[in-house]
């Protein structure tokens, strides 16, 4: 019955609000935290990947909106989808329910490569060379010995 | 040799000589009437049905028949009906008679072509998509044009079509001999213009051939031609092979600068690439003719380039750098230099906008010191009358002269257009030439005098006792022409005022008072336009002060090096090749090639001609004159033009001639030059020998031709043959 006027009065969404601020950090760290992701959640931390980005969860989210991840501090507003390792990009998915840690039947070898973001745009682009011969060739002048 | 009566009296067509335009001293001739078509036509007699046609526009398709070779009449691609004559007849090789009605498009005509053309596809491969020569090929465009629509060759055998085995003609010229069509353009040119008999064909019918009898390189300065002539894609481009089709290509009209001759070429492009250069007919230069190294250096456009401004570094390393920095550089150079100590260089391939942008800086910057890099001799009238340093006669005139007496100059190598000019003289018009210094094979028969300079004095004194005199006293247009090489040395003046002496003494005693007897033969495309606006020739004189800086636009001749410098010289560079001159600059400033430029050049007649920029000067090189003038500005000494009609409105101030893009001056104060020559005539003892003597001394010559590959392959071909037992 309480429960009935908790909702009628909205009371539940009150709490929820007071919730997230308090998970957040307060009122300057979930100020911070909308400037940064534009968006307030309260959840549960499911893991953290090698990056130190922070996966959450909550069910009262509708379904594609109740995982989610928030990226390391030291992204800053530099962060983007390519930034989720591969180890977590499947439950955040929704291809599996099992987070990496829980999941018994990922086997790691050391062959595997580490993992990288997208770098283009960025210097660390990868540039293809061209493979065509240049049609001018320069001149190299002849280099004097060091005296 | 090929001076035999038969050629002579085929030489009397008048197609064969440059048209009157460029001649003024042939003569005229009645006309006949003739009708092509229906429609008459007044020509000399002795012109043939072809050329008849052809002057009322009616073009008779033919593939043996070049207006500028003997008629040989063996393609049968040019048959045409004749009213009242049995069988149809070879234009090319009919004269017109009076009254003579031509059918060029009757059904009989039609038929002997059609006959004809399917003739030659029977023993034509049919491999034109990967044929060079596809799209600008005379057999494909006649094929259409006057060809059957179908054909009765049917390999019903699978015997294959009829193949040749290819030649091996040098490192210029692709044969691909199974397309031949036995025109024997090729032959002919090699026999009569290039005059090397090595060419002919061996077998008859089906089994005939083009080509040299044994394998044996094709030993001409102007072997490329036989590529134009060629009306098939039998003889292509070795460099050019498999390069573009020619409808990909942009045609730019240029001129050629690695002779002083001054060449009219096409330029053809694609994205930003020189691909070959072809010449363009200008009858009172190069017909339509151009030599080897014009045609093919061009690969040394795409080499050796210097495309950034660079500057020593401590070390003495050249390394590049922003414009900002080299020019700031070359600029406190400049400014910290006492103006007594500067020298200006111009080079061999500099246009005139850059040598006047150039003079005018250092004029202003307070230096007289500006030269160029091959020597004159300025005693006597020097370089202030055209007349001592040009060709007068003109190249075109070079082809009326009777006799031809050649001084100190290999001129096939030289000037190798001249030499085919003279070379038509001998053969079609009883020219007889004389040369003194060194024995070398210009290609045709001459009378060698000697090679010691006192022959000139005897000759120019009239106490020479050689035949030579009394030929020359006798002769109606004679030409002397003296190259400008030999008046490097000490007794350089008084040879030229001998050669003065000569020809002027001659000149005087002709009836026909218009012929000019002296010419001067120059060394570079830049000369004559450097002595023009002033130049100082030589640099001797201004290396004895020990300059502190040194300017080079494009000096590459070697003239000026480290060791006749003084240590703490700055040498500042400007060109686009790196060669002599930039190995030992200090400063170097990236300059454009004559191909990327819209330069002005002199050719050795004293034309003026431009060049017009075909493709972007590479990288950061800019052109030349606009280096200079930004150089000019942060010098603190602004040159008054911003752009070229401003730069070509001063060189119009200094020398009207140089804007009049063409035409040539007649040059005059003969009188004046010979009385100022005449306390010169000092006792001459020395002998004249020329730096070009044999075919591989001609292909590297400059700093665009010592950067080609195409030339150097040339270089070892020579050698090579000079080897074989052939």
């Amino acid at each position: 019955m309480s429960n009935s006027i908790v909702k009628l009065l909205a009371l539940d969404k009150l709490s929820n609000l007071f919730n997230m601020i308090k998970q957040n950090g307060g009122i300057r760290g979930s100020l911070y935290k909308l400037y940064r992701q534009e968006e307030l959640k309260d959840g549960v931390l499911v893991g953290e990947d090698e990056l130190g980005n922070k996966y959450y969860e909550n069910p009262r989210y509708f379904y594609g909106r109740n995982r989610w991840v928030e990226y390391n501090d030291k992204a800053y507003l530099d962060y983007d989808g390519s930034q989720v390792t591969a180890e977590w990009y499947g439950w955040l998915h929704y291809k599996t329910d099992l987070p990496p840690h829980k999941d018994p039947s990922r086997p790691k070898y050391k062959w595997m490569a580490e993992f990288t973001e997208n770098m283009s745009g960025t210097t660390g682009q990868y540039v293809p060379y061209s493979t065509t011969r240049e049609k001018i060739e320069p001149w190299v002048p002849k280099q004097k010995s060091s005296a | 040799m090929l001076r035999q009566p038969l050629t002579r009296a085929l030489a009397l067509s008048p197609s064969r000589v440059a048209p009157l335009a460029a001649r003024k001293f042939a003569a005229q001739a009645d006309k006949v009437e003739v009708f092509i078509d229906d429609k008459p036509v007044y020509v000399p007699p002795g012109t043939t049905v072809l050329q008849a046609a052809a002057e009322i526009g009616v073009e008779i398709p033919r593939f043996c028949y070049h207006e500028r070779l003997a008629v040989a009449g063996n393609c049968r691609m040019c048959l045409v009906e004749v009213e009242k004559s049995p069988k149809p007849v070879a234009a090319c090789a009919m004269p017109v008679m009076k009254g003579m009605r031509v059918k060029t498009n009757s059904d009989l005509t039609r038929k002997a072509r059609e006959g004809v053309m399917e003739f030659l596809l029977v023993n034509h491969p049919l491999d034109c998509p990967i044929c060079d020569q596809g799209g600008e090929c005379d057999l494909q465009d006649q094929s259409m044009a006057f060809g059957s629509d179908k054909s009765r060759f049917t390999d019903i055998h699978f015997s294959g079509k009829r193949a040749v085995e290819d030649k091996d003609v040098g490192p210029l010229i692709k044969t691909i001999m199974t397309r031949c069509i036995h025109c024997t353009r090729c032959i002919r040119f090699a026999s009569e213009v290039a005059g090397v008999d090595d060419f002919g064909t061996t077998g008859r019918g089906t089994d005939m051939q083009v080509g040299t009898y044994v394998e044996k390189m094709f030993l001409s300065e102007l072997s490329g031609n036989i590529i134009d002539l060629c009306p098939v894609g039998a003889l292509t481009s070795k460099p050019y092979s498999f390069a573009a089709r020619p409808w990909e290509t942009r045609r730019i009209d240029s001129v050629d600068v690695l002779d002083p001759l001054g060449s009219n070429i096409v330029v053809a492009t694609r994205t930003n690439e020189v691909l070959r250069i072809l010449p363009r007919t200008n009858e009172e230069i190069n017909e339509e003719w151009l030599s080897d190294k014009s045609r093919f250096a061009c690969d040394g456009l795409k080499r050796q380039r210097l495309v950034t401004p660079m500057i020593a570094d401590s070390r003495g390393n050249l390394t590049p750098v922003e414009w900002e920095e080299a020019i700031v550089a070359a600029a406190t150079a400049l400014r910290d230099c006492p103006p007594d100590k500067l020298l200006v260089v111009g080079g061999d391939l500099a246009d005139a906008e850059s040598l006047v942008a150039l003079k005018d800086l250092a004029n202003r910057l307070g230096s007289e010191a500006v030269c160029t890099e091959h020597y004159f001799p300025l005693d006597g009238a020097g370089t202030d009358l055209r007349s001592s340093y040009l060709l007068n006669t003109k190249i075109a005139n070079v082809e009326d002269a009777d006799f031809v007496l050649l001084i100190g100059t290999n001129v096939r190598f030289e000037a190798p257009l001249l030499n085919a000019r003279i070379r038509k003289a001998f053969i079609h018009k009883e020219t007889d030439v004389a040369l003194i210094g060194p024995k070398v094979d210009l290609t045709y028969e001459y009378t060698h005098v000697g090679d010691s300079a006192s022959i000139v004095k005897d000759l120019a004194t009239g106490t020479s006792s050689h035949e030579v005199l009394k030929r020359l006293e006798n002769s109606k247009r004679p030409v002397v022409i003296l190259g400008a090489d030999q008046l490097k040395t000490s007794e350089g003046p008084a040879l030229l005022a001998y050669t003065q002496e000569l020809a002027l003494s001659l000149q005087d005693k002709l009836e026909n008072k218009e012929w000019k007897v002296l010419n001067v033969l120059q060394r570079t495309a830049s000369q004559v336009a450097a002595m023009d606006l002033g130049y100082k020739p030589g640099v001797g004189e201004m290396l004895q002060k020990g300059p502190k800086v040194v300017f080079m636009l494009g000096a590459d001749a070697g003239v000026i090096t480290r060791e006749n410098l003084p240590k703490d010289c700055v040498v500042i560079y400007q060109g686009h090749h790196g060669d002599a001159g930039a190995s030992i600059a200090d400063i170097v400033l990236a300059g454009a090639a004559y191909t990327e430029k819209n330069g002005t050049y002199v050719n050795a007649e004293g034309r003026a001609q431009q060049t017009l920029p075909a493709v972007t000067p590479p990288g950061k090189a800019r052109e030349d004159w606009k280096i200079i003038r930004a150089l000019s500005e942060v010098v603190g000494a602004r040159l008054p033009y911003d752009n070229l009609e401003e730069v070509r409105a001063r060189l119009a101030e200094v020398c009207p001639s140089m804007v009049s893009y063409g035409d040539v001056q007649n040059n005059n104060y003969f009188a004046q030059a010979r009385a100022l020559a005449q306390s010169l005539q000092k006792p001459v003892s020395g002998t004249l020998d020329v730096q070009l003597k044999q075919l591989e001394d001609f292909f590297m010559t400059d700093s665009i031709s010592r950067a080609s590959p195409t030339m150097a392959k040339c270089v070892q071909a020579v050698i090579k043959q000079k080897q074989s037992p052939y």
